[in-house]
């Protein structure tokens, strides 16, 4: 039968989401609400040296602490802990040297987080303060303090030198720009970002009768952590599980610093027989934990006089501090994005990133497009300026059309929207009157502006690696239909996405639909949950798997109504065939049973292979793009450099919209980081000492900050998404810096060329900083946990039947 | 979280006796919105927390003849709810608006504010412009001090141990005085000032200027009224030329006060423009 013309009954459709009622009425239940019988505390030592060498290192005091029970170290660990991805330069605890204020050292657990602390705080470490390096643009000095780890097996690049440099060649981008009459030579830099997540890190490790362990962990991608237990504990990895609770905000954050957390917890737990939960203060979190990378970055831009741009040469140095972490791919998205959506007869881009003792930045929401996104929206809009031309009309003669190959040599032949939504946000915003309008201001008080900037982004991992997914599909005794995905759910709303595909592809109501918490033992693995594929690739694979086990409920009525499947239709969830009586779906579940068929199916779903050559920069760096176009309406306090951006008006191109309220809300969302990043949201490393650790000090957007935002979708189909869907988490907040700057610019006639444009960079045009201080630092350090309140256990873990 | 004990006060006069029992280091708790922050950060000075946030003396806002009594427990919400000062204080209105959140508002007292002594605080330059004047008790008796002078520093009161702020008072101002409170933040709500202006004033019958007041907030290491720039006010006729000179002035006289620091840069431009801009909402733009 095919139910392929019908129209779709519950994709597209606006639904509840599926975890809504969990989390408004307070059900929902985070680590820091866990608590099992006789479970103890962890607490790290962490290091107040931004880089020194662990001289001494001796736990026995920490085990004379009352209600102390046992105290780790690298060497519990098979390989010191050794891990990483992409590069394998970080320890679960820090072996020999440590690298950034906050690195943890040692773990201690005890029956209460005050014994912990006290244990922790026990701890003979005696740390030899090394030479520090906090310049990132000075990293490759041949005199530079080495900060990476040495080079083995003759490699003779620099040790600072943390990625290859991430290139994309088109032409002779040097020549091209000799031949330019106009030519744009701009210095922009973005500075780190925390995640803000508003639950910190946090974990619970089980150990189990057989010798393993069960980790609760709120991380991204619990497979990821299950491989790196296996590995550092050196444990099959069959009796390591991981089970993700309800998640409180990630946005890329919750990958490396909650497997080391993970670590700890599980080798304590294992060594103590007792399960053991760690949960950070927000001090603590804000002090070890990842960010998104500052990047200085340089860029030329030529062009003809009518506006035709011909040439981008970009350089980029992203400081990624004292680890890799998932910082080499973001270099590598820089670099792909570093030239904006536009055409040119070529092109010269070189991105790498170096060590620095500043924290560690590792993967952020948009990873690496909001940086060059910045920088290259607003050179073109300072072309416009240059040239006399509307700053819409340049990018329309210049973006990215359907049928137009890339810099890096990609046709793009479909699902192309990018200038439906540069004309939709023309309208919406009213931008013809009001640039007009805007333009004209005189008062010496206050002023209006409004900008714009556009933007596309590669789908999914690309070229970064393998990209799969796979998931399953059961019907239950009930005859509720249980679902599982090895992608999880931290609050982007794909939970209900892949119930909305199940409903649709099996033909029966959403609510008789249960989708499963993310659990290494249910799930299949799929890789990481990442670069905003969640609802594509885990999209896929559950329309397959839905696919596959209607195939078998249809062969099931087709015997019961002695038919063909063909001959079937389906009236709401019923099945009717040739003699035009509705059978219930629970009467064809209980037929399929009789016929001894299996009612539950897994699918699986590989991206389209992608080709990229590293040396020469050039191929399809992404199985397709998403595009959108913003544009920021602000008023500029002119006297005091105060900016309120009054209106944002978003279109995106994210294919066919599947769960309208989840993509609106990924979108607001989004807008509300990027709205932070762009004027409030500032990490300061002074000495590599972090200044900002909480959010008194480090400035999240309230709900008085949000302008209203308009916002609509294109949905130009995508063949490879499911219904033709592409993505939004990341996109979402790309454009919002650059279109504030803009805006910015457009209002006071000053460009700010560096984030975030706070008050004294509005005013002044450059940033003032207060005289640098290590003790915000050091109190996060060893900032006492809040005690929680007692709350119920969680579900038990099957492991104790 | 420091280990600390606790104990709620009925009256003043209970309050002032524990406060002023020697066998314990005790700190009157209000809304706890200072309190529980320096208790969450490390160590405290004391052993015990006498909450006076439920006296009800200390709740009163009221007119006594050409005077306004506030009880140092009134809440910013409580203030902001407040006809009496709406109409006699504006700019006091103003600031506990601007004050952190709701949650803050509803908890945060002025008591709490004057005693906490922030240089960023909302609450002390609408009181400093008004010549609010704070009473203190303790177990010798009763005395009166300018808030101006009982703040010394950052986080400094001539304040001490045993004493409690009852309440404030300041004169009415004269008839048609107008007030008002300017707060530059970083966002626009939960945000600590960077600058803020309280400034009152009024128009005389022949038009000129007959009373002036100005206190800045954050500008200097101790709060205080900008006379020096008062009385350039004084006689003359509102305009906008005189009003940034007032602001050129305030500037200066920062800046003479603090020297040179890493945030003058911004500073005297901001400041400059505050001033200015809070002149003009009183003596030119009636209606804002």
């Amino acid at each position: 039968m095919s139910h392929f013309t019908q129209p779709l009954e519950y994709v597209g459709r606006p639904a509840q989401r599926v975890d809504a009622l969990d989390k408004v009425m307070g059900r929902a239940k985070y680590i820091a609400d866990y608590r099992v019988p006789g479970m103890l505390h962890a607490r790290c030592l962490r290091s107040t040296l931004p880089h020194a060498r662990i001289a001494r290192l001796d736990t026995t005091p920490a085990l004379r602490v009352p209600g102390v029970r046992a105290v780790i170290t690298s060497d519990d660990f098979v390989d010191h802990g050794l891990y990483g991805f992409p590069v394998k330069d970080k320890y679960m605890l820090a072996y020999q040297k440590v690298r950034y204020v906050g690195e943890a050292i040692a773990t201690v657990a005890a029956d209460t987080p005050q014994a912990a602390l006290a244990g922790a705080q026990a701890i003979l470490c005696e740390l030899e303060p090394l030479p520090a390096l906090f310049d990132a643009t000075r990293a490759l000095d041949p005199d530079a303090p080495q900060v990476g780890p040495d080079r083995k097996n003759g490699n003779r690049e620099h040790p600072n030198l943390k990625s290859d440099h991430m290139l994309v060649c088109k032409g002779n981008a040097e020549a091209e720009l000799a031949d330019c009459p106009i030519v744009l030579d701009r210095r922009y830099f973005t500075d780190w970002q925390e995640h803000a997540y508003i639950e910190p890190e946090g974990v619970l490790a089980i150990p189990t009768p057989e010798g393993g362990v069960v980790v609760y962990a709120p991380n991204q991608s619990p497979f990821i952590n299950q491989n790196n237990l296996a590995m550092v504990l050196g444990l099959p990895i069959n009796l390591v599980r991981v089970i993700q609770p309800t998640v409180g905000g990630s946005f890329g954050g919750k990958d490396d610093i909650i497997y080391e957390s993970s670590a700890q917890a599980a080798k304590l737990a294992l060594v103590t027989g007792r399960p053991v939960r760690m949960v950070f203060s927000r001090e603590e979190s804000l002090v070890a934990s990842y960010k998104r990378d500052a990047m200085h970055m340089h860029i030329r831009l030529g062009a003809d006089r009518d506006g035709t741009l011909r040439a981008c040469w970009f350089r980029g140095i992203l400081d990624s501090g004292a680890y890799a972490s998932e910082t080499p791919f973001t270099a590598w998205r820089a670099s792909i994005h570093a030239m904006g959506a536009y055409r040119y007869n070529a092109c010269d881009v070189d991105v790498y990133c170096v060590y620095t003792n500043n924290g560690y930045a590792g993967a952020f929401r948009g990873f690496g497009n909001p940086e060059v996104c910045f920088a290259v929206e607003q050179t073109v809009d300072e072309l416009a300026d240059m040239l006399g031309m509307d700053p819409i009309d340049l990018r329309l003669k210049n973006c990215l059309r359907l049928g137009d190959e890339t810099a890096h040599g990609q046709k793009l032949d479909e699902s192309m929207g990018l200038v439906e939504c540069i004309n939709t946000v023309r309208r919406l915003s009213d931008w013809d009157r009001k640039r007009a309008e805007y333009s004209r201001q005189t008062s010496t008080e206050k002023r209006r502006g409004i900008g714009v900037a556009i933007m596309y982004h590669g789908m999914s991992l690309g070229a970064e690696g393998a990209d799969y997914a796979g998931a399953t599909i059961s019907v239950l005794p009930d005859y509720s239909v249980d679902l599982t995905s090895g992608l999880t759910d931290y609050g982007t709303g794909s939970r209900t996405v892949f119930t909305l595909i199940a409903a649709e592809e099996l033909g029966v109501r959403p609510d008789r639909i249960r989708i499963q918490r993310p659990d290494t033992n249910t799930a299949i693995e799929s890789g990481p949950t990442v670069a905003s594929r969640t609802t594509v690739l885990g999209g896929n694979a559950m329309r397959a798997a839905a696919r596959n086990l209607r195939q078998t409920l249809d062969l099931a009525a087709a015997d019961l109504l002695r038919c063909d499947p063909q001959q079937l239709i389906r009236v709401g969830e019923s099945y009717v065939g040739p003699d035009e009586e509705a059978v219930a779906w629970e009467k064809i579940v209980d037929h399929a049973r009789e016929m001894g068929l299996i009612l539950s199916a897994h699918g699986k779903w590989e991206a389209p292979k992608i080709v990229w050559d590293h040396h020469h920069g050039r191929g399809t760096p992404y199985m397709a793009y998403v595009y959108g176009a913003q544009v920021a309406e602000v008023e500029v306090d002119l006297r005091t450099g105060n900016t309120q951006v009054l209106h944002l008006w978003a279109v995106h191109d994210i294919g066919k919209v599947i769960f309208p309220q989840g993509a609106y809300g990924q979108l607001y969302g989004g807008i509300t980081q990027g709205l932070g990043y762009a004027l409030t949201e500032q990490i300061t490393y002074r000495d590599g000492y972090i200044q900002e650790t909480n959010f008194e000090s480090y400035l999240i957007p309230t709900s008085v900050d949000v302008p209203e935002i308009t916002a609509q979708f294109v949905e130009s189909s995508y063949s490879y998404g499911p219904y033709g869907a592409k993505n939004i988490a990341e996109p979402s907040l790309v454009p919002t810096a650059p279109a504030i700057a803009n805006a910015i610019a457009h209002a006071t006639g000053r460009r700010v060329r560096e984030l975030p444009m706070n008050l004294e960079r509005v005013l002044l045009g450059h940033d003032l900083q207060p005289p640098a201080s290590r003790d915000a630092a050091i109190r996060g350090v060893w900032m006492e946990t809040r005690s929680m309140p007692q709350t119920p256990a969680p579900a038990a873990p099957r492991i104790y039947a | 979280m420091s280990a600390f004990d606790y104990v709620r006060a009925g009256s003043i006069e209970e309050a002032v006796a524990l406060l002023g029992d020697p066998q314990w280091v005790s700190q009157p708790l209000a809304g706890g919105t200072d309190v529980m922050v320096q208790a969450r950060h490390g160590p405290v000075h004391f052993q015990r927390l006498v909450d006076v946030s439920r006296i009800p003396e200390m709740k009163v806002i009221a007119r006594h003849g050409d005077e306004i009594y506030i009880g140092a427990a009134v809440t910013y919400t409580e203030i902001m709810e407040s006809r009496l000062l709406q109409e006699t204080a504006t700019c006091l209105v103003e600031a506990a608006r601007l004050v952190g959140g709701p949650a803050i508002a509803n908890a945060g007292t002025l008591g709490g504010n004057v005693g906490n002594a922030a240089a960023c605080a909302d609450g002390t330059p609408p009181l400093v412009c008004l010549d609010a004047v704070a009473h203190v008790r303790n177990l010798a008796g009763q005395h009166a001090v300018p808030v101006a002078e009982l703040i010394t520093g950052p986080h400094q009161t001539a304040l001490q141990r045993g004493d409690l702020i009852t309440h404030f008072t300041f004169p009415v101002a004269p008839a048609g005085a107008r007030s008002v409170f300017l707060k530059l933040g970083r966002r626009n709500a939960q945000a600590i000032s960077r600058l803020s202006v309280a400034a009152a004033g009024a128009l005389g019958g022949n038009g000129r200027i007959t009373f002036a007041r100005l206190a800045p907030g954050s500008a200097l290491s101790r709060l205080r009224r900008f006379t020096e720039v008062e009385t350039m006010l004084i006689g003359e006729e509102p305009h906008q030329a005189l009003f940034e000179a007032a602001g050129a002035q305030a500037s200066h006289v920062m800046e003479l006060a603090t020297g040179r620091r890493w945030s003058t840069e911004y500073k005297e431009i901001a400041l400059h423009g505050l001033v200015a801009r809070a002149l003009r909402a009183i003596f030119l733009n009636p209606e804002n």
